[in-house]
């Protein structure tokens, strides 16, 4: 949940701000004018409804920090969704294209690069920041934003907490700090670098005006995000892929026959593919130390930089893809231990995330067929939870209720009227279970199935729940609708 | 206690609030002024229709142990017999008091349901004592009125103490809610006359005989009211004959038009062949067992079904499941359908459909509820839906899918874990208030009988396992430690009753 209250417009400059910037300025070892570029991301959505089209376009002008081999460093928001990045000199004079060359919607941090004939002219002048090593609770960091006239407005504050949090993408939850600052606005407000000594800290990722809260990605996070970035290849930080349970109640402890000097996290769910599961971790099982770190009742361990910080930084924090952690854990009141080979975060049925990813369609006589995503849910508006198809809203919630035989959730989302789907109008949101006898498992083995219609030259679809649950659409009569269809302006049946 | 006494308070119980709410009309002004009437002995009329104060107790579905509210209404009668007042029953719902009063008089006579019917928002009430009305006309129940009819509204609606007359011209003739019950849909007048809260129930006269019962208004519009219409009335009356009220009945299909030229392909009908597809037949309904799903309906007693699935009753298309609006619980039907192609004639008897009930509002009952170490435990139905905002996927869809996925057959309730009054045995558990019941002790749980039995065992468990769901982490309760919490989470939250499992 972003709270993101300074205006990204470059109408607000006072002098008051002017002559604090001045006596600031010289405190930093390094100010923000060689080190700091603009960035102009312009974002353009699908639409949900008519997965072809695109929604209008909007841009938003952020803050990137310079890095070494002059990449720039910024939030994965900024570039999710991008169709065109610029990169604009502090002084806005000048501006080149760019490119992305890692990004990490679950971390929200992105890496980009300039490109084209000007780009090294436009970076030659760039120093690049060195990255900064973990700060301590009460230590002080700068906050890095430039005026539209290219002066430098630096805002102190003080590291207050250290969280594991989420900044962008629905469990994304990464160490995050949260420091106390007073900002105002300025131009190009957004993904601000965020300094230390002279050294990039993070980046900050929300501001909330009313309690003046800073969140800033850790420098942890943004050094485990570039070293993968390194090799040109990005991986993606590494998951162990359990839902987990607190074991803070007596009862449950005494049921779980967890001894009371101990802590100890509850396994509900061993996600499918996962590291957990290879490592033959169960539901039930109750992790009470990760890579010999004492897991309390809470899921906080003991951090030798931070404090108590949750269990997952221990996941995350500190793993590549491909590391193995000792896990400890209570199987039935005795202790055991297990090798987990960390992984990337197994394909869900219903993908969380979908930034820069084109939905997959496929339209077939006027009926819409999309493979559901957590997208698709929230674009039934803010109260989606309540308000999208309940069907859909519990698979989301249960999806190993619907795993079986499915890679993906294919679902009719919505019906064009056309001759071929006269009757069919009021059908939407459905979940398909199989065409022509086949079981849908993505939209793939739906276009698969539709090329098999029976000998009479129908297709036979089969809902999940549906009244009724079977349909019939004739073939050719569709083949023609899909023709016209595509000379109504659709430029393309599917995308899969 | 006197007999009737006890009749009333274990028949109504719950109003959803004072009638003023349940009638839809638009805000109360004055009424145009009285027309002369012409009728014969109006007075006659006037003193047939009498005036129903009743006195609510409203229970509280968040809080079902609790009293409830207590609240009233006013709302309008009519005698149609020898001690027989008829009514609307949301005046009467909840009710713990009733009492009648005749135009022109200042004397509060007690009176008492006979039947009610929620379903149709039709009462009959009888008097304790008869005698100071037997000399009052019967109202007769007259015809089905029609478009452009003039009819004359009476009752004691807002405004004033003393009876007023409102005209009006039947507008539209219709099948719409009934929203007492919030589910039930029935032929409804709409006539321009207004309608303001106190008049539900009162008569809706055409030539001196009675052509609808006045019962709710629209918020949205002015000069907007809707009574009820003969029909339903004469179907009301007929249904109590046997001693009881019974109900409606139900097809329990569900049917789904033949419009697709792909769908009249795969089952072989020409484009002017009549009949409508079963897309569904409702578990345990009327149809199960007889029709399947996939059967062409093609004739419904006789009249023929279009691939609308509308059939024509006295020159009104209307839909096929309203043939069973006309009968009763065991008439029988006749359905001429087509499967795989074969003609056939099949017979259906009607009945109700208990399991819909659970998306019908509930009156005249107290909620069915238990406890356990501060544990609440409710059965879903509308009331409890509506007084609470469920946000769990997996129990919306259980409420949503009860009947269509036959889930009543294996749970007569869903059970909820609607609240936890915050305790050391329950302190960790907040997550899982407003989740279904799955099993308790390993054993699914069918009803809210059922899971009080299975919480309160002749012999203790070591641990009492709660799963819910929609969160994988069962509930614990040491066995040793339960009925202690039970006590004191009673005596902490006064919470007068540890349960209530039947009405």
């Amino acid at each position: 949940m972003k709270i993101f209250s300074i205006i990204t417009k470059s109408t607000l400059c006072s002098a008051l701000t002017i002559s604090m910037v001045a006596s600031t300025l010289s405190l930093s070892a390094q100010s923000p004018e060689k080190s700091v570029i603009r960035i102009n991301s312009t974002s353009q959505t699908y639409n949900n409804w008519q997965p072809w089209d695109k929604n209008a376009p909007s841009t938003t002008r952020a803050l990137g920090a310079v890095l070494d081999g002059k990449q720039i460093l910024t939030t994965a928001e900024l570039a999710a969704d991008a169709v065109n990045i610029e990169l604009e000199s502090i002084d806005g004079t000048r501006t080149v294209p760019a490119k992305v060359v890692a990004v990490d919607y679950q971390a929200n941090l992105a890496l980009l690069e300039a490109e084209g004939s000007e780009a090294e002219s436009f970076t030659a002048d760039l120093v690049p920041l060195q990255t900064n090593g973990p700060a301590k609770i009460g230590d002080q960091l700068e906050i890095w934003q430039v005026e539209d006239n290219g002066m430098p407005l630096i805002t102190k504050g003080n590291v207050q907490s250290v969280d594991i949090v989420s900044s962008f993408a629905p469990g994304g939850y990464f160490l995050t700090y949260e420091a106390k600052a007073s900002m105002q606005s300025a131009s190009s407000s957004f993904s601000l670098p965020v300094v230390r000594e002279g050294k990039l800290l993070g980046i900050l990722t929300s501001y909330n005006s009313k309690d003046q809260i800073v969140d800033v990605i850790a420098p942890e996070i943004v050094k485990s995000f570039l070293e993968d970035a390194a090799d040109g290849e990005y991986l993606g930080f590494p998951s162990l892929g359990i839902a987990a349970n607190l074991t803070v109640d007596p009862s449950f402890r005494k049921w779980l026959k967890l001894p009371d000097d101990a802590g100890g996290l509850y396994i509900s769910r061993i996600l499918k593919g996962s590291a957990a599961e290879n490592a033959g971790l169960q539901k039930n099982d109750v992790i009470t130390a990760i890579n010999g770190h004492q897991i309390g009742r809470r899921g906080y361990y003991q951090d030798d930089t931070y404090g108590q910080l949750y269990w997952s930084h221990l996941i995350r924090g500190s793993n590549k893809i491909g590391d193995t952690i000792k896990i400890d854990i209570m199987r039935d009141g005795k202790p055991m231990q297990v090798d987990a080979k960390l992984k990337m975060a197994s394909e869900r049925l219903i993908p969380r995330e979908t930034f820069g990813e084109a939905p997959n369609y496929l339209v077939k006589g006027g009926f819409i067929f999309q493979e559901l995503t957590q997208g698709y849910l929230s674009g039934f508006g803010k109260d989606w939870q309540n308000k999208a198809p309940i069907d859909l809203l519990d698979a989301l919630d249960s999806p190993e209720d619907y795993e079986e035989n499915r890679n993906r959730i294919v679902i009719l989302s919505a019906t064009i009227p056309t001759p071929a789907t006269t009757g069919y109008e009021s059908l939407r949101n459905l979940i398909v279970n199989k065409v022509n006898g086949v079981k849908i498992a993505d939209l793939k083995s739906l276009a698969e199935a539709f090329q098999k219609p029976d000998s009479d030259g129908i297709h036979t679809i089969e809902f999940l729940g549906g009244r009724p649950e079977t349909i019939y659409l004739d073939a050719s009569y569709s083949d023609e609708v899909d023709a016209q269809l595509i000379q109504r302006g659709i430029p393309k049946l599917s995308r899969f | 206690m006197s007999e009737i006494f006890i009749k009333i308070a274990a028949a109504l119980t719950l109003s959803a609030s004072p009638l003023v709410a349940q009638l839809i009309a638009p805000p109360a002004e004055p009424n145009a002024p009285i027309t002369p009437l012409v009728k014969s002995d109006p007075k006659n009329i006037y003193s047939s229709v009498v005036r129903i104060e009743a006195a609510t107790q409203v229970p509280d579905y968040t809080t079902p142990w609790s009293a409830g509210r207590f609240s009233g209404g006013i709302g309008t009668g009519f005698i149609i017999g020898e001690n027989q007042i008829l009514t609307n029953a949301h005046v009467v719902s909840n009710a713990r008091r009733l009492l009648v009063t005749m135009h022109g008089s200042a004397r509060k006579h007690p009176a008492k349901i006979k039947y009610i019917a929620h379903d149709c928002d039709l009462a009959l009430l009888e008097l304790e004592d008869f005698k100071p009305f037997a000399h009052l006309q019967h109202l007769e129940i007259g015809d089905m009125p029609k478009l452009e009819d003039q009819v004359r509204v009476i009752g004691y609606p807002v405004g004033g103490d003393r009876i007023s007359i409102t005209r009006g011209v039947v507008s539209r003739i219709d099948f719409r809610p009934y929203s007492h019950s919030q589910v039930d849909s029935h032929l409804v007048v709409q006539i321009d006359a207004a309608i303001n809260p106190g008049n539900s129930g009162g008569p809706v006269l055409q030539d001196g005989k009675v052509v609808g019962v006045a019962f709710q208004g629209l918020r949205s519009a002015d000069n907007t009211g809707y009574i009820i219409p003969t029909p339903v009335i004469e179907r009301f009356l007929t249904d109590i004959k046997t001693g009881s009220y019974d109900h409606y009945v139900e097809l329990g299909l569900v049917d789904f038009p033949l419009h697709n030229p792909a769908m009249r392909r795969k089952f072989n009908l020409k484009a002017d062949d009549p009949g409508v597809l079963v897309a569904a037949v409702t578990p345990d309904g009327s149809c199960e067992g007889i029709l399947e799903v996939g059967d062409i309906l093609v004739a419904i007693d006789g009249n023929q079904v279009d691939s609308a699935g509308n059939i024509l009753i006295s020159g009104e298309k209307v839909n096929l499941n309203e043939i069973a609006e006309r009968k009763f619980d065991g008439d029988e039907v006749k359905l001429s359908i087509l499967r795989n192609g074969q003609a056939m004639e099949k017979t259906i008897v009607l009945k109700p459909f208990p399991p819909a009930r659970m998306y019908a509002a509930t009156y005249d009952q107290q909620p069915l509820f238990t406890t356990f170490s501060g544990l609440v435990f409710q059965p879903l139905n509308l009331n409890l839906y509506a007084a609470s905002k469920f946000s769990n996927a997996r129990l919306r869809r259980l409420y949503a899918r009860y009947i269509d996925e036959a889930i009543f057959k294996e749970r007569k309730d869903i059970v909820v874990l609607t609240r936890i009054l915050n305790d050391p045995i329950n302190a960790h558990l907040g997550s899982h208030a407003g989740l279904a019941v799955e099993s308790i002790n390993g054993e699914k749980v069918r009803d809210i009988e059922h899971a009080h039995q299975l919480l309160h065992p002749a012999e203790m468990p070591e641990f009492f396992i709660i799963k819910c769901e929609g969160n994988p982490r069962p509930i614990i309760i040491p066995g040793d430690e339960a009925a202690e919490a039970s006590q004191r989470t009673l005596t902490r939250y006064g919470v007068s009753k540890s349960h209530n499992l039947k009405h």
